[in-house]
């Protein structure tokens, strides 16, 4: 049972960074300007799952799974504060992410409507064309 | 040409088994399967986020996530918002000259033929103030549920994007949801942000005691502090604004982001060729 939670834990690992590498690909190679964009939202999701993967915990016991970090109580005690913290998992990965997300998306926007006034202006989407343009 | 595309594609792989190689290999911290615990500081953070025990250490927060994003890493979270205000006047400034209020004097803004069916456009009337209900009710319980102002202000956005897309951009300006009122309302997000980020400083200047920027709950050598409780209501002292006026901000700056994306294609080229001016 181990021997396959580390395969299976190395290979969601590995295709993560597989993933990571088709999406570069698409950054590097694609001379559209709109798979370019596609290809880094791709980047940047495979980032946000992958600092969640950093934030995992092992299942506590193999009926428990690990909860959210959130207190379901607003009036705690001191046992319920000891319990929470050994089953929750890492909040830290999680609050950076949430916020990358909407980054991200923000970012994604600024990048289509550049993309957009680009064909506008001069008919294409392709950086080779668009880099031989004068004036 | 083929070389450069083989190096490419050589450095990628070499990438990518290198990563895979340190990672399966115990670059996280353990190996080869993640630990039944979690590290020293996730530790910190989840005994700390709700613990009446350590006054001066706690964020009053039920919610360990909000309580990273606003309370122990506040000052991160101020700059994201900054990138956040940035990519919006990047496109704002890319659209520069480009009225939506010319556009609309302009067309035939009584024209109800514009738009998807009729079916569609009655859901979309239904559905509309049920988005804006839960956007509103997972950014106001930011500090108690999983949300905060960032998720809730995205799921607000997604309101004004049903409707541009279902009836129109004249229709949503009609409305009088146009570009001045959007930036009105992010710029009134952002000036929450910072005074609830001045708040404990304030209130220090005006009685002596020491007080931090991006404080919530007292410290030890900083007594002041903004009330964990309202009338018996967790509010977590600074979460709960900071969850309010960043709600607004995102909202209100993607809504004004899919307005621009949508002015119709022949009205920017009349306004990119000169017509328009005058």
């Amino acid at each position: 049972m181990n021997e396959l939670n580390v395969f299976l834990f190395n290979t969601l690992l590995f295709s993560l960074f597989f993933n990571a590498g088709i999406s570069l690909y698409g950054i590097f190679a694609r001379p559209s300007l709109i798979k370019k964009i596609i290809a880094l939202t791709i980047f940047s999701d495979t980032a946000n799952v992958l600092a969640i993967v950093v934030g995992y915990r092992m299942w506590p016991s193999p009926e428990q799974s690990p909860i959210p970090p959130v207190i379901t109580t607003t009036n705690p005690t001191t046992e319920d504060i000891t319990w929470f913290a050994s089953q929750a998992v890492d909040p830290l990965p999680q609050a950076l992410v949430l916020t990358a997300i909407v980054i991200g998306l923000a970012v994604a926007l600024f990048l289509v409507f550049l993309t957009l006034q680009v064909y506008r202006l001069y008919g294409t989407t392709d950086v080779r064309k668009v880099a031989k343009l004068r004036g | 040409m083929r070389i450069k595309k083989l190096l490419v594609l050589g450095s990628l792989i070499i990438l990518v088994l290198t990563f895979s190689l340190a990672f399966t290999k115990g670059a996280l911290g353990y190996y080869p399967l993640p630990l039944p615990g979690v590290r020293t500081l996730a530790y910190w953070y989840l005994i700390t986020t709700l613990n009446p025990r350590y006054p001066s250490f706690t964020a009053m927060s039920p919610e360990a996530v909000t309580a990273i994003v606003w309370d122990y890493r506040g000052l991160d979270t101020l700059f994201e918002t900054a990138v956040f205000f940035l990519a919006v006047v990047g496109a704002l400034a890319l659209a520069r000259g480009i009225s939506l209020k010319k556009a609309l004097d302009n067309a035939n803004s009584k024209d109800n033929s514009k738009g998807l069916s009729l079916i569609c456009k009655t859901a979309t009337r239904l559905l509309t103030p049920l988005i804006i209900a839960v956007s509103a009710s997972i950014a106001l319980h930011g500090h108690l549920t999983p949300g905060g102002g960032f998720q809730g202000g995205s799921a607000a956005a997604v309101a004004p994007l049903l409707i541009l897309v279902i009836f129109s951009v004249y229709f949503l300006l009609s409305k009088g949801v146009a570009e001045k009122p959007m930036l009105v309302l992010r710029t009134a997000g952002l000036i929450g942000i910072y005074l609830t980020a001045l708040t404990a400083v304030l209130i220090g200047l005006i009685t002596g005691l020491n007080a931090y920027v991006f404080q919530n709950q007292p410290k030890l050598d900083a007594p002041v502090g903004i009330p964990a409780q309202v009338s018996n209501a967790l509010i977590s002292g600074t979460l709960f604004f900071f969850n309010l006026s960043e709600y607004l901000a995102v909202a209100s700056g993607f809504t004004l982001v899919f307005m621009l994306l949508s002015i119709p294609e022949e009205i920017v080229r009349r306004f990119i060729s000169g017509e328009a001016h005058e």
